[in-house]
């Protein structure tokens, strides 16, 4: 135990807690008054063999019906003949290159000012963190 | 089965000793700290009654896994919290500053008690895990589920809390104005 502990300890002592007589006897007149609720939790319920037994059923049921309905919809219809795609006779169009080096150079300068705002935002938060929590990380 | 299992089946079953025996070691520490979270003396024994009786009525959903003391302490929060959200205290009339019972219980000392300076600058929540911790002797696990807090928030809020009653406990003047912490 450190001095800090000892302490905290040895102020929480000096509080007067002493529970007196007459609560005492209303706590225990309130609890005489009361019954305690019978456990929350419950075992989980037990299924009958039956139970499974009819779930299995229904559901190689439910997995047949539905084999059933896609053969039934999904006929191969072999007097229907998919549309042939037409060829395409337009030219190809010839793309100019561009002189990338010029652009780039203009682009390039807000990035980086945005960069630096962004430290800089970066900086003066951590500095209101540290402000706040008067602690040095 | 250890003795508080056994007394926390008899009180299952509707024994008011059992539970009353089950709760007495608790009792004056759960009422000391109740005192610190409450505006004054009569909340404070009040929240105690709500807590005993919660305990009590609810007993059977009480997981052994944790410390009884754990469990107690979670109800005796939740009470205090519900005393003061529910306005129990008269908003019509100005705050009685004489009738905190920190204050009062300590009129007599002769420096300030750390707890006072530890409710003016720690939040709610901080000044509860540093009270679990130091004068409940506490895990930070336990301190985690009573608050229901993750353990990273009470290991922080411990550290953070210790450093800034530390250095109030070590400053010679000027102490008020402090920010609150957590």
């Amino acid at each position: 135990m450190d001095k800090f502990s000892d302490r905290l300890r040895d102020d929480a002592a000096k509080l007067d807690a002493e529970i007196s007589a007459q609560l005492d006897s209303r706590i225990r007149a309130s609890l005489a008054a009361i019954e305690p609720e019978a456990a929350r939790r419950r075992e989980p319920k037990r299924r009958a063999a039956s139970f499974w037994l009819a779930s299995s059923l229904t559901g190689v049921a439910a997995a047949l019906a539905v084999i059933a309905v896609l053969n039934v919809v999904d006929t191969d219809e072999p007097g229907v003949i998919p549309p042939t795609v037409a060829e395409s006779t337009v030219q190809p169009i010839e793309i100019p290159a561009l002189d990338l080096d010029v652009k780039a150079a203009t682009l390039a300068g807000p990035l980086a000012q945005e960069l630096e705002d962004l430290q800089a935002d970066l900086k003066k938060a951590e500095e209101v963190m540290r402000g706040d929590v008067r602690i040095d990380f | 089965m250890s003795d508080e299992l056994k007394l926390i089946d008899a009180a299952k079953g509707g024994s008011v000793d059992a539970f009353t025996e089950l709760v007495r070691g608790y009792r004056d520490g759960l009422f000391r700290f109740l005192l610190t979270r409450c505006t004054n003396r009569a909340d404070a024994e009040d929240a105690l009654q709500d807590t005993l009786i919660n305990a009590y009525r609810y007993l059977g959903s009480y997981n052994p896994q944790w410390r009884f003391s754990t469990w107690l302490y979670r109800i005796a929060i939740r009470n205090a919290g519900r005393l003061r959200t529910d306005g129990h205290v008269e908003l019509g009339e100005p705050p009685d500053h004489g009738a905190d019972p920190l204050a009062h219980c300590l009129a007599a000392s002769e420096r300030e008690n750390l707890w006072r300076s530890a409710k003016r600058i720690l939040s709610d929540e901080v000044f509860a895990a540093m009270w679990l911790r130091y004068v409940e002797d506490m895990s930070v696990r336990d301190i985690s589920n009573v608050l229901e807090r993750s353990s990273s928030w009470t290991k922080v809020n411990l550290l953070r809390g210790r450093r800034a009653l530390e250095a109030e406990m070590n400053s010679t003047a000027g102490s008020t104005g402090s920010e609150a912490y957590g």
